[in-house]
This record gives structure tokens, sequence and C-alpha cells, in this order.
């Protein structure tokens, strides 16, 4: 247990590639923290950096007060766990967990203690004998984890441990990831590209992009107030819509105007577009798929469905507009008549609208959110 | 139907191409075991000792693995020089080729490429280019004639980094996370080596260790060179060869093969026993190399 400080944090490869610039960040003791984004965006490195196992070419990271920049992993006194396993094969599970404690030195009776109640807590006792060539790959995620478990390390890293799984192993783990979490009580740093891992996990999530933080911040405040286009669009599945109008601000009131129907900003987003004073603009308005609703009123915006894809609970529905913007609207099923369901086909005309308390502003040209 | 014949035409093409292949395979593995078979033939002939025209001896004996041995002979003198410098430069080789592959593989520096291809250029010059000079170094350091023990077990180790390609296209396959996970549990970077790569390694270690044994067992010119007519310090290569000169042979050639097949069977043992290591260090180190 430790809090994790990296203060101006930036990597540099010897072909003068930024990896990471100027990486700030402070994880509480106890936190969960996940690292998310697109490859290449530096988070791996950033792990990698906090382990031990990447220089650092500028700044500092601190673990529980202490600057470890020239520290060795092992004397870091963390535990990783990585995205192919990295299981040694040639040796038992057992031996595979026992290993950092046997490095240590410790009598065998503890590690004998500590390996068989890791297992049972990750359910692979009835494998403590056998190699990792014979595990599932889920088992084998289990043995990373185990073998991370015993070290009773400050740090917890996690890079990437279920990108090798496929998708229904993934939810299980993850829900599982959950209730280790609340066992160990440890800090964790946790790295994923895949939005929902971070959205389930986190405390709080560090989006990045280009080697640069986007932003920090709880899965609530990253949905519902994304400081950017860009976390607009990696955080949510489907991705955000983004249409391109003008704001307009009319006695007092603002209105924007996609596809030539004019929606009032009401409620909440309304009165915090007035205090910020944003006067009549260009704007790049974001509203998430599942907050666009279908509907029979004639006034709404018109569209022509494209793709009707059946996700079991909801349907995503891709239309196009009139000028031929495409968007992406989220119906629950139960939400629909079924005769309006059995109509929704590729070529139907169906209007679609939202409200002004969903949508989030972003100035076009910055791409920041005008309410930040 | 002419799916069928068209079956049957390949299958008589493939029956006639394999026992092609099978035939001539046979009469290279005849031509290639000829002599062998004549040397331990010769080697049990006790009616003479000097050569002769027929391969089946007329009389049967151990006469000449007992001269071998007899009170007198330089032959044990010689086979305990080259097995000490075949285990010191087996060990030395081995531990410097690991340690070098290891390093190239895993770590990653600044002249690293062009020390790769410094070596490579290197090894492309004969070694014995380098013949006149080492003799003079080995003089000056009085390790030459009796002394050449040392002397040897220096030459041969010297230059065993440059042997690192085959261990290092090896390593390279093994991931680099195992590495990464092992420093992180707690191991040193001499550990990760010995405590998880080299057991990963097995057939690569093994296979540097038979190579680094068989160069110094089996080698004549170097040796030649730095024992320079001082029997105590040939190797049995040197020291054979020795019996074969015009004023020995007629006295020793039963007795020389007789010494050949004692020093082809430590090797042929090794080779039998470690074939399965052999096989795989060699095509192992040469898919991702």
């Amino acid at each position: 247990m430790a809090s994790v400080k990296l203060t101006g944090v930036k990597k540099i490869y010897d072909n003068n590639v930024v990896a990471v610039h100027d990486f700030d960040l402070e994880i509480k003791d106890k936190e969960f923290v996940v690292f998310v984004g697109p490859s290449g965006c530096g988070k791996s490195t950033t792990l990698r950096m906090i382990a031990g196992l990447e220089d650092i070419s500028d700044g500092t990271i601190e673990i529980d007060g202490e600057v470890v920049n020239d520290l060795q992993p092992k004397d870091r006194n963390i535990a990783m766990v990585f995205q192919n396993y990295a299981l040694y094969p040639h040796m038992t599970v057992y031996d595979n967990i026992a290993f950092s404690l046997r490095l240590q030195k410790r009598p065998e009776d503890e590690i004998y203690d500590k390996v068989t109640n890791a297992a049972e807590i990750l359910g692979i006792t009835e494998y403590l004998m056998r190699k990792p060539r014979a595990l599932s790959g889920g088992q084998r995620q289990r043995v990373a984890i185990g073998r991370a478990m015993v070290r009773n390390s400050k740090v917890f890293l996690m890079d990437e441990p279920l990108s090798n799984l496929d998708a229904k192993l993934r939810n299980q783990m993850r829900a599982e990831i959950i209730l280790l979490r609340q066992k160990l009580n440890t800090t964790f740093v946790y790295v994923t590209h895949d939005q929902t891992e971070a959205m389930t996990l986190g405390d709080r999530i560090v989006i990045m992009k280009d080697g640069y933080i986007q932003q920090v911040g709880t899965p609530t405040e990253v949905f519902e107030m994304p400081k950017n286009l860009f976390v607009a669009g990696f955080i949510g599945a489907p991705q955000m819509n983004i249409i391109k109008t003008q704001l307009t601000k009319e006695g007092g009131k603002y209105y924007v105007k996609p596809f030539g129907v004019k929606l009032e900003v009401d409620g909440q987003k309304g009165e915090d577009l007035a205090k910020k004073g944003v006067a009549t603009r260009d704007i790049a308005l974001g509203v998430r798929p599942e907050h666009i609703t279908l509907t029979h009123d004639k006034n709404a915006i018109p569209c022509t469905l494209e793709v009707n894809e059946m996700m079991g609970s909801e349907l995503h529905l891709h239309v196009f507009t009139e000028d031929g913007t495409r968007l992406i609207v989220r119906v629950p099923t139960i939400t629909l008549d079924p005769k309006d369901r059995e109509e929704l086909v590729a070529g139907k005309k169906v209007y679609v609208t939202f409200s002004g308390k969903v949508m989030h502003f972003f100035d076009p040209e910055t791409t920041e959110n005008l309410l930040n | 139907m002419n799916n069928e014949k068209r079956h049957m035409g390949m299958r008589t093409l493939n029956a006639v191409s394999n026992t092609t292949i099978h035939i001539l395979l046979v009469i290279i593995s005849i031509i290639w075991i000829i002599p062998f078979f004549c040397i331990v033939m010769q080697s049990f002939r006790v009616e003479s000792t000097h050569m002769v025209s027929y391969v089946i001896p007329h009389t049967w004996g151990l006469d000449n693995y007992k001269n071998l041995f007899a009170e007198g002979s330089f032959y044990p003198k010689w086979y305990l020089n080259t097995f000490i410098i075949a285990i010191f430069v087996a060990v030395l080789q081995t531990l410097i080729v690991l340690c070098m592959s290891y390093t190239l593989s895993r770590f990653r520096f600044k002249i690293r490429t062009k020390l790769m291809r410094f070596m490579l250029i290197l090894g492309m010059f004969p070694g014995m280019l380098t013949l006149i000079i080492l003799y003079n170094v080995l003089k000056d350091l009085g390790l030459t004639e009796a002394n050449s023990v040392p002397g040897l077990i220096l030459v041969y180790v010297a230059s065993s980094g440059m042997g690192y390609y085959v261990s290092k296209g090896f390593f390279d396959t093994i991931p680099k996370s195992l590495d990464e996970a092992a420093r992180v549990d707690g191991a040193t970077r001499a550990q990760v080596l010995y405590k998880i790569i080299m057991p990963l390694a097995k057939p690569i270690v093994i296979y540097t260790i038979l190579t680094a044994f068989m160069a110094p067992w089996g080698d004549y010119v170097f040796a030649q060179y730095v024992a320079h007519l001082v029997p105590d310090g040939y190797n049995v290569a040197v020291g054979l060869n020795s019996w074969l000169s015009l004023d020995q042979i007629a006295n020793n050639y039963t007795k020389f093969c007789a010494g050949g097949v004692l020093v082809a069977l430590p090797v042929g043992i090794l080779f039998m026993c470690l074939q399965k290591y052999y096989v795989e260090g060699v095509t192992g180190g040469a898919v991702k190399g």
C-alpha cells in the first residue's frame, strides 16, 4: 500500500521519439487508477517506467514518498501482471507463484502457505502441479495474478491483463479483478485500451493520447464532462456523435440548429453556458448515441436508416441525415413497439431528436469543451 | 475417374522419388562409413604394424590398444592434454558465448549493431591468418612447446565471443517479458540468466558446449604450431600424426588406428546422447535468428 507520484515524467527514445510528455499524476494510497488510450499513446510506457523496466528521460517517480528513478525493478516493491502472462514455462504453477518468495529466501512453510492461499483465492489449487502450457488462457492469467499477489507489494501494476482473453472470459476476469482489489486493498495502476474496462474498474481514469494526458477524472466525470473531443469520442461505446453546427444566444437562452432543426439548450447546460459567458459561435456539438431518441414528430431531424445492428437488449441504428452526416442511435429494444421494430430496415426514413440537457459543446478548432 | 488416375500417378511418382533418394542416401552412407570401418578393423590387427592392402585383420587382438598405454608411450599425455584443453575451452567458451548472446539479445546500447557488424566482418577472415602473430605472442608469454596447453586454451577461448549468432537467435525467441517478470519478481540480471533463460535455452546451451568441446578436440594446425616438435606439448591429433612420419609409420600404423578410435569414442558417445538437443539447438536458433 503506497501512493505513487509522477512529476514531469518524460520518455524520449534513442531515435528521439517522445513517447511520454511531462506526465504529472498523483495516485493516492489504495486507489485504482486506469491508464487508457489508443495504441502508441504512451500508457504502457508510463506503467513500465513506474515498474522500472524503462528508463526515465526526465522527471521523478516517487513510490510511498521515495524517489525510485534509479532503483531496479526488484527494489521498488511492486508487482506486475503482463499482457502475455509471462509465466516461466519450465516451472510448475506452484514454482511460478513461489518464484519471488524463493528469491527472498523465505522459509518453505511460509511459501507453501502463501502460494496455497493465493491459489485458493484465484481457484487454481488443482492446477498447482501443472506446467503453464497445460493451462487455458484464463487460468494462466490467474497464475500471473497469483504470482503478483503473494509478494504483498506496495503497488500492483497491470499491463492490459485481459487483452489476450476472449470476450466472455474477459468479462468474468474483470469482475474477479474488482473482487481481488477489495481483498488486496492496495494501490493499483492498470493499463488498458478498452474503455469499458477503464470505466468499470477505475476509481480514476487517465486518458492519454500521443504521450499527453488528455483528462484525469472519475468514470462519471470523464463520461459526463469530457474535456475535449478526443475524450468524448474515446469514452462511451458506440462513440459520441459530433455535429458541426452553430450555438446561438437569443434573449438569454441558448439554441443549437443541427440539420436545420432548432433545439433549445435547456436545464443545467444552458445555465452553465450563460455562466461561462459563451456568445453565439460555431461549435462541435456532441450527443451520445443513447441520448438520441426516435420520434414520430415530423419536425424532428429527418434521417435515413442505413444499418440496424441488433445487440440483444438494444439496437444500434446507423443513420444519415439529409446533408449526409452519419449518426449512431442506441435504442433499447424494450422501448420499441414490435411493429415499429420490424419496420426499422435499411432505407427507412426515421426522425430523431435529443434534449438540450445531454448536449456537449466543443470548440471545433481547439477541440476543448466550452464548459470546462 | 480422372481424379483417381491423378492420385495414382502422384503416388507412383512419390514412391519412385522416395526410393531414389533412399538409394542415394545409402550409397553416401557407405562411402562415409568406409574410412571409419577400415580404421576400426586396422586397430584390431595384431599380425603386423605397418600398412597393408587388406581390411579385415588375419589375427585379431587388443595389442595396439595396450601399446597405446604402455610405459614410455606419449599417448596418455597427449590424450590428457587434449582433454584438459577441450574441457576448459568448453566451459569458458560456453560461458562467454552465452553471456555475449544474452547481452546482444537483451541490452540495447549505442554500439550494439556496430559491434555485431564488426564481428561479422572479422569472422569472415580465415583464422589461419593470425597463426604467425599468435605464435609469437604465445612464445613471448612462454606458452608454447611443453607449455602449449594453457597457450592453446587461450587461443581457442580468446575469440569465442564471436560465435554468438546461433545462441543469440535462440535467445531472441524467448519473450522479453519473461526477463521483465523475473526482474519485477526480485531477480537480478544474472539470476534472470541462470534461473529463467538458461533452463529455457537448454538445447542451445548443449549445442554451445558440444561445439566448444569439439573444436579443440580435433584441432591440428594451431596445436602443431604451438607445440612445435615437443611431444610433451602435443595434443592427440598432432601426436597421432607424428606416428605417420616416414620413419615411424612402419611400426606405428595400427597403433595410430587404435589411437584414432579412442579419440572418436568420447565425442561419438557425447553426440549420440545429446543429438536431440543438438538438432533443436541448430534449428531453434535458426527460426528467428
